[in-house]
């Protein structure tokens, strides 16, 4: 059993669950036009918090305050030893937590703000961030419900924010994502998504004690990639509708779907044929981004939460900024608030590096909820090294001649070169894919077959440092051109959304941000506990700099 | 216009590596088929026209008239261009 216990969601339209769930229910939507907000970025529409709207924490960013508040106003009524018990993880959902002050430090590690926020209430244990595009707050969910299961931990304190600066607004304009007007989710006029910024904590434990105070189970969860591109939604909705058809059991029980819903052209209609082809073109659907823009690393925890409590009261919500239907494939969009007395609900994502995600979660307080447990014995069928200056495959040293960044280039001569889209990567992206390449060309399997088996699980400690960097240069006042060919890698990862497009893997694609790569361990397992996978390509992939970086990657299969 | 400047500024904002100008034709199609280019190349030329000569394109379908060719580019930058 994992129950959701606690929750709290902090948005521009209101601070509190309740708050939140009563401002959607009004209609109010927080979206506002800036014209001036930022210098140099263009007018844009977005939910921000004015500053006095934020209580700041001594000490803390406001992405960090945002976090510590969340997760304070979660943990009211619960025994006040349940933040720093042993048995309890922290789990951080962001896509760029500090980048804000990227241009005066780079002291922003994402592992180092979610330690300050786990230590603040006590917990000694080293928090897990999940950073994972778009998807994060429902892939932390997943991660939460695998460790509870294994009975790595009880309780799960998830926390997912992320606010908005040039950087990431620059990115998204580059990126013509923005729609000048407030979004209109699979609206037919929709023109693209606006952002958002909130902050959303949900408590999940499996610890019987607090059945009573349980909101709701986390039934199922599913990730899959599109194995399609790094930017593009794909065209037949691939891991949307795996995600889909992974978590859903029975319609008659599915009060609704609420979607991911950005009011891009291409996501809509991508999650309309993904719908579709699960067979739930019936079943009612509904999309958050009107009332609060999308909010990034808090997107999947808000939703998921607003929706529970929705139901609870025996709605489903409306959908803010959609009139008349606008996707190829018919789906049964809610556009205003109506009644259901079913129990169940999905939640579907899907984000840069062509992942998706998905949860079922029922308002039963002790449904019995799927559960997958981890193989009891797995074997490593490959593994690869490779440091700035030296390569080995299975142990065995590599001849090379090139040294740092030159290195991999010459990998990637030696035994790929027919992917000229390597050249257009980040050093991150580079280190995984050779890394990756030297692998799965080693252990004499065939190349290149569609694969919906298995996941690809990676994790560092700088996450994409070196190439926010680079992103950051085409955002100086003196040189003001946002790249979006760099933006895109400012999400660390797109590293495994270029392996599984490469290979055709239509499995899990997850990236943590972590202290060191021994705490990756029970993650890489924990992948195992989804609905069908045989093997993990995992990998630790440090990269500091252009000339800086450590792989080291495995593929752990099954034992049959 | 030169038409081999555009190529060469097109290789390396889109890094094109292994590319050189005389690998472009003056009036193949840039997108489709050839160089591989896909729809991030699209937005990052937008950069280059912007940041090259100063001509900010409005939206995708705009995108899509001007990137035709080189020569269709070459033409839409002698007719626009404010540096």
């Amino acid at each position: 059993m994992t129950a959701i216990i606690a929750d709290h969601i902090i948005s521009p339209l209101a601070d509190g669950t309740a708050a939140n769930l009563d401002a959607v229910l009004a209609d109010r939507s927080a979206i506002r036009r800036y014209a001036d907000h930022f210098p140099l970025v263009e007018p844009f529409c977005a939910s921000l918090f004015a500053p006095a709207e934020i209580k700041m924490q001594a000490g803390f960013s406001r992405f960090e305050s945002l976090c510590i508040n969340a997760v304070q106003y979660s943990a009211e009524g619960l025994d006040a030893g349940l933040l720093s018990a042993k048995d309890t993880v922290f789990i951080l959902s962001t896509t760029k937590g500090n980048i804000e002050f990227l241009a005066q430090t780079e002291d922003i590690a994402l592992c180092d703000s979610a330690k300050r926020i786990a230590r603040f209430f006590g917990n000694t244990n080293t928090p897990i961030v999940v950073s994972n595009a778009c998807i994060s707050g429902v892939c932390a969910i997943i991660t939460a419900k695998r460790l509870l299961d294994e009975g790595i931990y009880t309780n799960a304190v998830i926390v997912g924010c992320d606010v908005l600066s040039p950087f990431i607004i620059s990115g998204f304009q580059s990126f013509k994502a923005l729609s000048d007007e407030p979004c209109k989710p699979y609206d037919a006029t929709r023109k693209g998504l606006n952002l958002g910024e909130a902050a959303a904590c949900l408590v999940l434990s499996s610890d019987s004690r607090w059945a009573s105070r349980s909101l709701g189970t986390v039934m199922a969860g599913s990730i899959h990639n599109d194995a399609n591109h790094i930017s593009g939604p794909s065209r037949t909705g691939e891991g949307s509708y795996l995600c889909l058809k992974d978590v859903i059991t029975d319609l008659d029980t599915l009060a609704f779907v609420n979607v991911h819903g950005t009011a891009t052209l291409y996501n809509d209609e991508m999650e309309s044929i993904a719908l579709n082809r699960a067979g739930l073109q019936n079943v009612p659907v509904n999309a958050l981004k009107g009332y609060f823009g999308h909010t990034l690393g808090a997107a999947g925890l808000l939703e998921t939460i607003l929706s529970l409590h929705a139901l609870h009261r025996g709605i489903i919500l409306g959908t803010h900024g959609f009139d008349q239907a606008g996707t190829t494939m018919p789906v049964s969009v809610s556009s205003a608030t109506r009644r259901t007395d079913k129990k169940e609900f999905v939640k579907l994502l899907s984000g840069f590096g062509g992942c998706n995600a998905a949860i079922r979660v029922s308002i039963e307080p002790t449904a019995t909820s799927e559960q997958i447990p981890m193989p009891d014995a797995c074997r490593i069928s490959g593994e690869v090294h490779i440091t700035p200056t030296a390569v080995t495959v299975n142990g065995q040293p590599v001849a090379t001649k090139a040294q740092g960044g030159a290195l991999l280039s010459e990998l990637y001569r030696t035994y790929s070169g027919d992917y000229p889209k390597f050249f257009k990567m980040d050093t991150l992206a580079r280190l995984g894919f050779v890394a990756s390449e030297l692998l799965l060309s080693g252990i004499g399997e065939e190349r290149f077959v569609p694969r919906t088996d298995r996941a690809i699980v990676m994790a560092n400690r700088s996450s994409c440092l070196q190439n926010d960097r680079a992103y950051q240069k085409t955002i100086m006042p003196d040189n003001y051109y946002p790249s979006p060919a760099l933006f895109v890698y400012t999400l660390p990862n797109i590293v495994t959304g270029e392996i599984a497009i490469r290979n055709k893997f239509f499995g899990e694609s997850s990236f943590y941000v972590l202290d060191n790569e021994e705490q990756m361990k029970p993650l890489v397992s924990s992948a195992f506990m989804q609905r069908g996978v045989q093997s993990v390509l995992a990998g630790w992939v440090e990269c500091a700099d252009e000339n800086t970086f450590e792989a080291h990657i495995c593929l752990i299969e099954k034992n049959d | 216009m030169n038409n081999e400047l555009l190529k060469q500024q097109i290789i390396e904002a889109l890094n094109l590596e292994d590319i050189t100008p005389a690998d472009i034709q003056d009036d193949a199609p840039l997108f489709g088929e050839g160089l591989g280019l896909d729809s991030i190349d699209a937005l990052e030329l937008f950069v280059l026209l912007e940041k090259q000569y100063g001509i900010k394109l409005q939206n995708k379908e705009e995108g899509k008239q001007v990137f035709q060719s080189v020569n269709k580019m070459a033409e839409y930058i002698e007719q626009h261009r404010t540096k």
